[in-house]
């Protein structure tokens, strides 16, 4: 196989005191080698969570996770985390949401970068160091030699961000899990931080899955898209074939959810009436069925599968768009 | 980058704090009178007597050598029970914190169960088991007696700080960036000396300090009910003694409680700015 990470089937249970809480629900997810895939939905479908189960980081006494994933070769399906360590970081890394809160407040930059380094690849604390300022030219932070001085609250958060990616990249990973990378930024350096990823991982020769609730972010800077809504896969294709050809009502209405410039000033933004599903609550039919505009009566009844085109473009909807016109 | 200048008042508490040690330290070999010899010239003078620095009390006893003796051994009690403890408690409670499950669950519960006893009624109750002796011809030793007086101080001290680590520590160890280090391969060890640490090191220095003037005003307490380290002079037991006569030799109490006060402001101060200076984030403002 061609596949960097493969995942079949993969389901995360949680144990919380309103009972079991199934946050994904058999996703197969396929990431090739300098592949990037994004995986896009609303708060609460799931893609954070896939993301850090693919990797097994959040796995303990009350979360349960079946299936199967395969990283490069690897089956993790029943590795303890202890186990599953040695491909942390070396293997699979990952940058989080809020570069505020995920840098130590009170330990150097340089500290920070240097210690995966010195840990992971038994390096010298001086060569560590060498290795660190290296990492932040990298990802372009202005006098890295300075930056490992500092303390995270010395940075702006684009910086910080930086920073971040520059630990992830330490120890060669060959793939960046970016959990939400510029969420927390302003738009500008959002442009900034993404096209700094799609720069490293061509150099680097990379895969990444990108996690995103901006059909914006995925645009330009993945080559295929996985669409999730509570915790299942809805619409999976290549990136230009989704934009070409949304077949899911969801996917579509995430895409009108984009401010566009055209649209005349006083518009109203649309978006998603509703909200995602009770997760502890089971549910007949298809799970969007409550908001989708296009509704009928078979949605509330049947649970669609996943149905293929023929070209590797996937779909969970019983009525896809282009076959029918809203009602 | 500025070099910080210390405020009078922590350099106040330094120099106070140093004293004490230098007394504690060197008392013994100091020019002044031993703590048992009687003046029987000059019984309860005042202070600034001459000879007598900070007067007598009433069987003649130098204060001066009193209060020398008795920063020896208050502070002896204070340090000892005070290391051990915090040592023990932010351990504990950072495991706790970070182990989670039934190791937090039976941790939690021992702080709980030693925090709800009266600290005093605890400590008194340790020593009558362990350091009294029904033969009064055959009295305990002094230095079992002492050992039994700083481990009952400490195990009223762990609770103390294992709770402030353990809470600590437990909204520390939520924070994104220890989910990054897991995610780097980072064994729990190093995550938690490597991160939790250093985040929860300040505010427990801090407490520390604080129970230091604790541990000093509740030796005071055993020494006023008879439960404190007996031979030796404390400056809980010079208080014991001076509280009988305060309305005719005032100063027999007040040397004590003034050295008491002065030390607990001075670790007051030392540990907030202790806290200030290991936090990057105020010290650099």
């Amino acid at each position: 196989m061609n596949d960097v990470l493969s995942i079949k089937d993969l389901s995360v249970e949680f144990d919380t005191v309103r009972g079991s809480l199934k946050a994904v629900k058999d996703v197969t997810v396929h990431v090739g080698y300098g592949e990037s895939v994004g995986i896009v939905g609303e708060s609460g479908s799931g893609k954070s969570v896939l993301s850090r189960a693919a990797m097994g980081i959040l796995l303990g006494r009350n979360v349960h996770r079946t299936g199967e994933v395969v990283f490069d070769g690897n089956d993790l399906s029943n590795l303890t985390p202890q186990a599953l360590r040695a491909f942390w970081g070396t293997g699979m890394a990952m940058i989080f949401q809020d570069p505020m809160t995920a840098l130590n407040p009170v330990r150097r930059i340089g500290a920070q970068i240097s210690e995966a380094l010195r840990i992971r690849l038994g390096m010298s604390k001086s060569d560590a160091m060498t290795k660190s300022a290296e990492l932040l030219r990298l990802v372009r932070v202005p006098d890295a030699e300075a930056t490992l001085k500092k303390f995270p609250f010395q940075l702006s958060g684009g910086m910080r961000q930086r920073v971040m990616i520059a630990i992830a990249l330490a120890c060669d990973p060959k793939l960046l899990f970016a959990d939400e990378p510029t969420t927390a930024l302003d738009v500008t350096i959002q442009a900034q931080i993404l096209e700094l990823l799609d720069d490293l991982r061509k150099s680097l020769n990379m895969s990444m899955v990108l996690v995103t609730h901006d059909l914006g972010v995925i645009a330009g800077h993945t080559d295929r898209v996985v669409v999730m809504y509570a915790g299942e896969v809805v619409e999976s294709a290549s990136t230009v074939d989704l934009f070409a050809n949304m077949k899911m009502p969801y996917t579509e209405a995430l895409f009108k959810s984009i401010p566009n410039l055209d649209t005349p000033t006083g518009t109203r933004l649309p978006t998603i009436e509703g909200r995602v599903p009770d997760p502890t609550q089971t549910q007949e039919g298809c799970l969007f069925a409550s908001r989708c505009a296009y509704v009928q009566e078979k949605c509330h009844n049947e649970h669609p599968p996943l149905i293929s085109d023929g070209n590797d473009h996937l779909y969970r909807c019983w009525f896809p768009i282009q076959v029918r016109s809203p009602k | 980058m500025l070099k910080k200048r210390l405020p009078i008042s922590v350099l106040l508490a330094i120099a106070w704090l140093a004293l004490l040690l230098f007394f504690a330290l060197f008392g013994p070999y100091l020019p002044i009178p031993d703590t048992l010899y009687s003046f029987e010239d000059s019984l309860a003078v005042g202070v600034f007597s001459p000879g007598h620095l900070l007067g007598t009390d009433s069987y003649g006893y130098d204060m001066f050598a009193q209060l020398v003796e008795g920063s020896r051994y208050s502070l002896l009690i204070a340090g000892v029970s005070v290391i051990t403890g915090s040592l023990v408690g932010s351990v504990c409670g950072i495991l706790a914190a970070f182990k989670r499950g039934i190791f937090d669950r039976i941790t939690n519960a021992l702080f709980s169960v030693v925090l709800s006893i009266p600290n005093l009624l605890l400590s008194i109750t340790l020593i009558a088991i362990f350091a009294t002796s029904p033969d009064s011809s055959n009295p305990v030793p002094p230095s079992r007696r002492l050992i039994v007086v700083i481990a009952s101080l400490t195990i009223v001290i762990i609770p103390i700080i294992g709770r402030i680590a353990r809470s600590t520590a437990l909204s520390w160890s939520s924070r994104d960036f220890v989910t990054a280090a897991r995610s780097m391969g980072m064994t729990d060890r190093q995550i938690i000396v490597r991160h939790i640490v250093p985040n929860v090191l300040p505010a427990l220095l801090a407490i520390a300090f604080l129970a230091i003037g604790l541990v000093i005003v509740a030796e005071g307490s055993l020494s006023l009910l008879g439960a404190g380290i007996g031979e030796k002079t404390t400056w809980g037991s010079m208080i014991a003694r001076g509280r009988a006569e305060i309305e005719y030799y005032p100063h027999i109490l007040f040397v004590p409680i003034v050295a008491v006060a002065l030390t607990v402001i001075a670790c007051n101060r030392l540990g907030d700015e202790v806290r200030r200076t290991l936090d990057p984030r105020e010290a650099r403002l």
